[in-house]
């Protein structure tokens, strides 16, 4: 099954300047492919830089060498063809459920009548249909990453970046989260880019991991879990009782291991 | 000593006082207060010249509004507050927003800004009479010089203090600055804009009172210097309590006004 790349990492890396007229190099040289459609997500220790990898793929921070392509062009800056959700809540607080998910299509011109009705299908689509007029500060946590993802999706993106999107969450939130994550996949047929440390949540999310190293992140491996089968299961219990899943587990164990001692 | 005699304690540490308890303490020590006050005045241990008793301070305060005019006074002291604040919000709301969400407009304003915060308002007062005269532009240029610096310094601050994520996000949206600075900043902040206006309102009626008392024959400081030249301290008393009860008035209006404007900050969870 190829598919085409929609967004093409090409031999970039970051350099942060510290103090003293020094640089640390955050992102070493790294290049990958997104395909159309797929779920990728970045996984490594802390400290790999897959989170700055994302922010430049979103136009948040600028390569110090080499380029993000977005099919094409060569990215520079934010745009509304890359959506991001972020680990710390961004729903806009004085707007309600509604109006938050209608944001980005208000502000790209998006004609009022649309606005409401892509807004209220999203909102259905994430599971906050009895909750359109309440204000975000009324939600959960959970429930405010739904808002967050559903106005991002509601605005079109080519791909949706997520940023430990579910890192704040209690477990069985995060789990909901995450079948939610597959079903959304399947519904839209969005490109996602999702950064993680959490081994469980890569493997039941990627259809290809881009396992990262550390200090400085450089691409360790590209890994596809083939016991998948090349299926999206939104069932998480049926997925950790394939066969194959444990062996990826322990492989991805041994690899994080094997980057927080080089980190030590 | 046995467990079942454990004594509760008064002051319990960081334990909430009950709404009686703390209905009946707050009139508990405004009862002493006017207790206080009326046995010292009616046993002459003061001299009643110098400390009327509180029923002839309340007296007077009525007979200065109902039959010596005392509302028009306060009418132009309030115009005052209101107009010079006004100004001031005017010019210190958006140049505080701009200053927190550029750096480079901070850069240009905020050296100029801080150093004024440090002269103090009234000692302009002697330069503001020789430029102005003695009409209303005095009065109203020391309180907009008195609360502006203040209140950009403030809104400047409070801008900054916008989460990153929520810039980004509009970002990432596709909203470009002047849409990020409208649409996400501005409403982001507003809460706290509201709150600092609330502080800086307070700090105009200081400021009035100073301008109204040093350099004005109209408001409720001219009033109080004139009953001074009589030897009337019921009324200058009484302008003290007008004073007071119109700072408290304002003070609700704009807790109201808060409560108004931003209902989604009610916690209902």
């Amino acid at each position: 099954m190829e598919r085409d790349a929609i967004l093409e990492i090409r031999n970039v890396s970051k350099a942060f300047p510290l103090a003293g007229g020094r640089e640390l190099l955050a992102v070493d040289d790294i290049s990958f492919n997104v395909e159309r459609n797929s779920i990728c997500v970045l996984l490594g220790p802390s400290g790999c830089g897959k989170s700055t990898v994302l922010r430049m793929m979103a136009g948040l921070e600028t390569a110090s060498s080499g380029a993000v392509v977005i099919g094409g062009k060569t990215v520079d800056g934010p745009g509304r063809d890359r959506g991001m959700v972020f680990q710390a809540y961004t729903s806009f607080d004085w707007l309600s459920v509604q109006k938050n998910v209608e944001f980005g299509m208000k502000i790209n011109g998006v004609p009022a009548a649309e606005r409401r009705e892509r807004a209220a299908h999203f909102i259905n689509l994430v599971g906050l249909g009895k909750f359109a007029d309440a204000y975000p500060s009324q939600l959960s946590g959970g429930m405010r990453q739904r808002v967050a993802i559903a106005r991002t999706l509601a605005n079109d993106p080519e791909v949706l970046l997520m940023d430990e999107p579910f890192g704040a969450l209690d477990a069985e939130t995060r789990w909901l989260m995450q079948e939610l994550m597959i079903n959304v996949a399947e519904q839209t047929n969005t490109t996602m880019v999702i950064v993680t440390h959490d081994l469980e949540e890569a493997i039941f999310l990627a259809d290809k991991i881009i396992f990262l190293s550390s200090h400085p992140g450089r691409l360790k491996e590209e890994i596809v879990p083939a016991f998948k089968q090349g299926q999206r299961i939104a069932d998480k219990e049926r997925v950790v009782k394939l066969d194959g899943y444990g062996e990826l587990e322990a492989r991805l164990m041994r690899l994080m291991r094997e980057e927080g001692r080089h980190a030590e | 000593m046995s467990s079942d005699n454990r004594s509760k304690p008064f002051l319990k540490l960081r334990h909430p006082a009950g709404r009686q308890q703390r209905l009946v303490s707050a009139l508990g020590i405004w009862a002493v207060f006017f207790g206080v006050w009326v046995i010292a005045s009616s046993t002459g241990m003061v001299n009643e010249l110098l400390v009327p008793a509180p029923q002839k301070v309340f007296a007077t305060t009525y007979d200065l509004f109902a039959a010596r005019g005392f509302a028009s006074d306060v009418l132009i002291s309030i115009s005052r507050v209101v107009g010079a604040f006004l100004m001031a919000c005017a010019v210190a709301v958006p140049l505080g927003v701009m200053m927190g969400s550029f750096p480079a407009v901070e850069a240009i304003f905020a050296p100029f800004v801080s150093a004024w915060r440090y002269l103090p308002a009234p000692s302009f007062i002697p330069i503001l009479l020789m430029w102005f005269g003695t009409g209303e532009a005095p009065k109203l240029a020391l309180l907009f010089i008195g609360v502006i610096f203040f209140l950009i310094t403030l809104i400047m601050d409070h801008t900054k203090n916008v989460r990153e994520e929520l810039v980004e996000t509009a970002l990432t949206l596709g909203a470009r600055r002047p849409t990020v600075v409208m649409k996400v900043i501005f409403p982001a902040v507003l809460p706290d804009i509201v709150v600092a206006m609330r502080q800086m309102l307070a700090m105009a009626w200081t400021y009035l009172v100073i301008a109204e008392i040093v350099a004005s024959t109209t408001g409720i400081g001219a009033m109080m210097m004139r009953a001074r030249r009589f030897l009337k301290t019921d009324e200058i008393l009484s302008g003290i309590i007008v004073i007071g009860a119109l700072g408290l008035l304002f003070d609700l209006a704009f807790a109201a006004l808060h409560r108004w404007m931003f209902p989604y900050l009610r916690k209902t969870r």
